[in-house]
């Protein structure tokens, strides 16, 4: 016991030595969610509009206000009559949306004769262009029903304003702001950063400059040596997710709906994963850049397999299937519901289920693994 | 070419060479990204889970409960008993969205100017709330009509879809790919090898010897800027094979521009090699600094637009924004250099702020 003492105590003062270790360790993952938690947004606002109205009525006008006046949109140039160039700002990028009124649109509305609009979307971010032409039908919408409802005399007849229609509801999200929803997902990202990364560098490290050798033929045992590096880098792990907890609590005014405690049992049983990780990685690697490569090469792929940003039900099936392999799937799971709805035990039991597999199967591995390299 | 300078990148290339695991892993990498995300990566949401509450009991309200199991993005996941239940529902993750078939609809269908049948959705995720919303609408639509019931209308809209018309985000994911590779590999792989030779000592025996640092560096860098273009080339040439993403423009500027940002990306990693003192810190700068913003600020997945204000100052000062209008421009619009020459410029500015602050820095430190 008094020999792991020490080795902790070594690890911690190699930390906080180093000034900019501490910083980065600290300072750079809160402005990380500070920055990344407002930035990475689905929400799609301010799309460039031109319009070309070749009508100039007061129904056409009416119709350009209707879009003009949405944080959606915004108009970025407006033409009337003579020749369209809407392409051309299309090509040139200036403007993601165009719409183009008919000449007689006015005229053709009131007559019940249904007059097209056509509008140019740029399908490049194939999700933005949905969102916006989505929109922009809603506008559309909106402007007629309000005309219809002024005057309704303009619909044709046995034509009814309204029919079925959806009132809808968002749960846990009632302004649908995914900082909500991303904020849990950086907190799991910076965690596996940090416990990954650093327990295989660090470990390859010694590795590097020989003083694993010298440690390993004093009386040390190995057992001691992994507990010596694990226990300061599970120790960092939670001070981590506590201050980002703190932190997404003041910034940004999302607290914890469920158990901290649980969140925490649950981050307990998501380190033994990354940290079993780090030590195998470090049995495997000869040097530093080696260790980070294997690291960043697992990192990216759980990055992108756990749902962080890309929902895994739109995965083609083959693809899901591998995601029930990333232990990442699970944590960011447990992270979020417990975060945003509140979740227990009961519901959750499965994915802390896989994850305390992941986190022995992954944990024993690497001991196995280091006392049969080291031992 | 100076002959000690051929020296060195000799020098490094062995080292790169004789590591073959991570070379490996370089290389591979990106085309492994591009086999799995290509098909992978779409941010629009399909097979949405849907319970429902129907208390009517009619024709009409199983007409609309089969409207949503047609419509392709609804997936049924079965009755629910009671609107009640919705909380149990979302908790369990057994559905995204609970419909609410209120016990008058047929009739209020029949006979009042409107009836409103609730949507519950479970929108932690709040891109699942956006679509489902716009969804939802588009099924009532159809289902209005189905019923006879002629919706008044004034006009209709006439979607065209420009440049991408099967709005495939492979095409659109690609090119951010290869932005972000690049400043992965030449930014992390450079700060990496020199704070190695740091921490080793070598950087000082090498220092003592009359090599220029300006060749060192030069030395140390080109071999990263053939490995990030051999690199780049991969990723295309795999995206043009597996998903037939084209390049409409010319092959020869984007592999200009391309070396204009890798020149950035470089830059950069000698900066931070010239702050940390061991390859540690080095990583956890890289990382922090450049592989995350430009996955997530660039405007690589989203939109630049809607970050609040003071947000798109900060990536309007990342290298990988330019570089995407640049290459998003060549591969899948054909412009020509006069179309992106404001975005060239400020990249190649970028570069040059960066190397001459990361050249100076060297010298202190190290002379």
């Amino acid at each position: 016991m008094q020999q792991i003492l020490y080795l902790v105590q070594k690890e911690f003062r190699q930390i906080a030595r180093d000034r900019v270790m501490l910083g980065l360790l600290f300072v750079v993952p809160l402005i990380q969610i500070f920055i990344l938690g407002n930035a990475v947004t689905t929400d799609v606002v301010d799309l460039r509009l031109v319009i070309h109205d070749a009508d100039d009525t007061p129904m056409s006008r009416q119709l350009i206000e209707s879009f003009a006046h949405t944080r959606y949109f915004k108009l970025v140039g407006r033409e009337q009559r003579g020749g369209s160039t809407l392409t051309g700002h299309m090509d040139r990028s200036e403007a993601q949306l165009a719409l183009s009124i008919p000449e007689g649109f006015q005229r053709d509305a009131v007559r019940g004769r249904s007059p097209a609009l056509q509008l140019m979307v740029d399908g490049l971010d194939g999700n933005t262009a949905g969102i916006a032409l989505a929109y922009a039908a809603d506008i559309s919408r909106n402007f007629q029903a309000r005309l219809l409802e002024a005057d309704p005399g303009l619909a044709r007849r046995g034509a009814a304003i309204r029919g079925a229609e959806p009132e809808a509801r968002y749960w846990y999200n009632p302004n649908l702001e995914s900082k909500v929803y991303i904020v849990p997902g950086i907190m799991a990202i910076i965690l596996v950063i940090i416990t990954v990364f650093l327990t295989s560098m660090g470990i390859v490290r010694e590795k590097e400059i020989g003083t694993l050798e010298q440690l390993l033929v004093t009386p040390i045992r190995s057992y001691q040596f992994i507990a010596g590096k694990i226990i300061p880098f599970t120790i960092l792990g939670f001070l981590e997710i506590i201050l980002a907890m703190v932190f997404v609590w003041l910034i940004f005014d999302i607290s914890v709906a469920g158990s901290i405690p649980l969140l925490l049992a649950e981050s307990a049983l998501f380190l033994l994963t990354t940290l079993g990780l780090g030590i195998l990685i470090s049995t495997v690697a000869e040097s530093q850049q080696q260790a980070l490569f294997v690291a960043w090469f697992f990192m990216i792929f759980a990055m992108l397999l756990s749902g962080f940003f890309i929902p895994i039900a739109n995965m083609p099936d083959a693809i899901q299937t591998i995601t029930y392999a990333n232990p990442v799937r699970y944590y960011l799971t447990v992270l979020r519901e417990i975060y945003l709805k509140g979740s227990g035990p009961a519901e959750l039991w499965k994915e802390t289920a896989s994850l305390a597999a992941f986190g022995v199967c992954m944990f024993g591995a690497a001991v196995w693994r280091f006392r049969r390299a080291h031992g | 070419m100076p002959r000690r300078l051929v020296a060195i990148m000799r020098k490094e290339l062995i080292h790169i060479l004789r590591d073959f695991r991570s070379l490996m892993i370089v290389l591979l990498m990106p085309v492994l990204m591009i086999a799995l995300y290509g098909y992978g990566i779409t941010l629009d949401m399909r097979n949405i889970d849907f319970a429902v509450v129907d208390d009517s009991h009619t024709p009409e309200s199983r007409a609309l409960i089969d409207a949503f199991r047609r419509n392709g993005f609804f997936h049924f996941a079965g009755y629910a008993g009671a609107a009640s239940a919705a909380e149990e529902i979302f908790r369990s993750r057994n559905a995204k969205m609970v419909l609410v078939i209120p016990r008058d609809f047929a009739q209020a269908l029949r006979t009042g100017p409107s009836v409103k049948v609730q949507v519950l959705v479970d929108a932690t995720d709040s891109n699942v709330g956006t679509y489902v919303g716009t969804y939802a609408a588009n099924v009532f639509r159809l289902f209005n009509q189905s019923q006879g019931i002629v919706q008044a209308s004034l006009a209709t809209v006439e979607p065209k879809i420009l440049y991408n018309p099967d709005m495939k985000s492979t095409h659109f994911f690609v090119p951010g790919l290869i932005a972000l590779l690049l400043m992965l590999t030449s930014a992390l792989l450079t700060s990496i090898t020199i704070t190695r030779e740091k921490e080793s000592g070598t950087m000082e025996q090498i220092l003592v010897s009359p090599i220029h640092p300006v060749e060192i560096i030069i030395g140390k860098v080109l071999p990263y800027v053939l490995i990030g273009m051999a690199n780049g080339a991969l990723i295309v040439v795999s995206a043009m094979a597996l998903f037939g993403t084209p390049v409409v423009g010319s092959p020869l500027l984007l592999l200009v521009l391309s070396v204009v940002y890798i020149f950035v990306a470089l830059s950069f990693g000698l900066l931070i090699s010239t702050i940390a003192k061991s390859q540690q810190i080095a990583m956890l700068m890289t990382v922090m600094s450049t592989i995350l913003p430009t996955f997530l600020m660039s405007g690589f997945l989203f939109p630049i637009a809607s970050m609040p204000a003071p947000l798109q100052l900060v990536s309007r000062a990342l290298p990988a924004t330019y570089y995407l209008v640049i290459i998003r421009g060549i591969m899948l619009k054909g412009v020509g250099i006069s179309d992106i020459l404001p975005e060239t410029l400020a990249l190649a500015g970028i570069g040059a702020g960066i190397l001459a602050i990361a050249i100076k820095r060297f010298k202190v430190t190290l002379d």
